[in-house]
């Protein structure tokens, strides 16, 4: 339970960059995960596969939730809301706990389109295989390899616009 | 030797990850070599993302909030009972319910047993309050150890006095058959002697002499005795 609650956090908290927001997406998988566990078959490659794939269904609608409040408040603030609240929401403890190029890192991905940060963190921060991303995702490996290193790519050029020097 | 193709910067970034993870064929993995060290723009591209990826992979996880795990457990399996009123008051009880409770009780009586029936000065066929006492119980106790220190000291000056009787004793026996080396065997052997050599003291001789002279008394009183040993 524990090792799928910090697993299941980290996910959110890379994809939304917001703590709060991670944790009430962590609730909200754990609640359909428990309600939806009769749907569970071993063919979807592993419980902790089957659970990776409903978060990330959960982060979609979230960030299409928000992408509408987002188009609502465009006419107030001209910068997207979800990298706003990226930045804006953090807590100072959140981030002391992420060292300075980590919270650099960490904004630059919430500018990364969803499908493209979704197969990053899954690949480079959670140290998924191709064929785990595969599943979880459900889409062919060569998208999944394409979208993985179109998402680096697209990371790296954001830190350089960022001023972030790589070490 | 056959020409390397030229690769554009297309396909150089469509192919920068395998070319990170060691996927390529040897031959694309040249091809790739020759336009990075050529190209002005794919260099430092592949050199960001190099050190991206190891950015990425040395990012530390984040701790979640301890309240997540109690905040998923209400919501999965809904909110925890609280008590009220009179019932909060005695709901530590229910805790003595608890079998581990139960075990800590036992453990606890045993232990206050065995230090009870160990203690000095309790006894418990005649039990009385004041030995309970801690007063009581020190001065018991300490009456205890020195008798047993007193008892400790005598028994090791004993085996003191022993050991020098002992070691003296046998100073004497290496001694006295060097002496008798040189001497000549007598010719009878005297009563009451039996290694061959004559008594060590005038005291033994005559214990030995005396032992000697009871039998005799006693062959004369109890002749059949004698006899029917003899046969």
């Amino acid at each position: 339970m524990r090792r799928h609650t910090r697993r299941i956090y980290n996910i959110c908290y890379r994809f939304t960059g917001n703590g709060a927001e991670a944790e009430d997406l962590s609730q909200d998988v754990f609640l359909r995960v428990y309600k939806t566990l009769g749907s569970y078959r071993s063919a979807y490659g592993g419980f902790a596969t089957w659970m990776t794939s409903v978060t990330r269904n959960l982060l979609i609608d979230h960030y299409r939730r928000t992408k509408r409040d987002r188009v609502t408040d465009s006419l107030d603030d001209a910068m997207p809301v979800v990298e706003n609240k990226a930045s804006s929401a953090r807590r100072p403890d959140e981030l002391a706990l992420l060292g300075e190029l980590s919270s650099q890192i960490q904004i630059a991905l919430t500018k990364l389109s969803p499908e493209l940060r979704e197969a990053v963190i899954l690949r480079d921060l959670q140290q998924l295989e191709y064929g785990e991303i595969q599943r979880t995702l459900a889409v062919p490996e060569g998208t999944v390899k394409s979208r993985i290193n179109r998402g680096r790519i697209e990371l790296a050029r954001i830190l350089q616009q960022m001023g972030v020097r790589p070490s | 030797m056959s020409s390397l193709p030229n690769w554009t910067h297309e396909e150089i970034e469509a192919r920068l990850t395998d070319y990170l993870e060691g996927l390529l064929q040897p031959e694309e993995q040249r091809a790739f070599d020759a336009h990075i060290s050529t190209c002005a723009q794919c260099e430092p591209l592949l050199a960001s993302v190099s050190h991206l990826l190891t950015d990425l992979h040395s990012m530390d996880e984040i701790e979640p909030p301890p309240r997540l795990i109690y905040a998923i457990l209400d919501k999965t399996l809904g909110p925890r009972e609280t008590v009220t009123g009179w019932r909060a008051a005695f709901a530590w009880l229910r805790a003595l319910a608890n079998p581990r409770v139960g075990y800590g009780f036992a453990s606890v009586a045993a232990t206050f047993l065995i230090l009870l029936s160990t203690s000095p000065g309790f006894s418990w066929r005649k039990p009385h309050l004041a030995d309970l006492k801690p007063a009581t119980i020190y001065r018991n106790a300490d009456q205890r150890v020195h008798l047993v220190y007193a008892r400790g000291t005598k028994f090791v000056s004993d085996l003191r006095v022993v050991y020098e009787i002992q070691s003296r004793l046998s100073q004497d026996d290496q001694q006295i058959p060097a002496q008798d080396r040189n001497r000549q065997q007598p010719p009878l052997k005297d009563p009451g002697q039996t290694d061959g050599t004559n008594p060590s003291s005038p005291k033994q001789q005559n214990r030995a002499n005396g032992i000697d002279t009871n039998l005799q008394m006693l062959a004369a009183d109890l002749p059949l005795f004698f006899e029917r040993r003899i046969r």
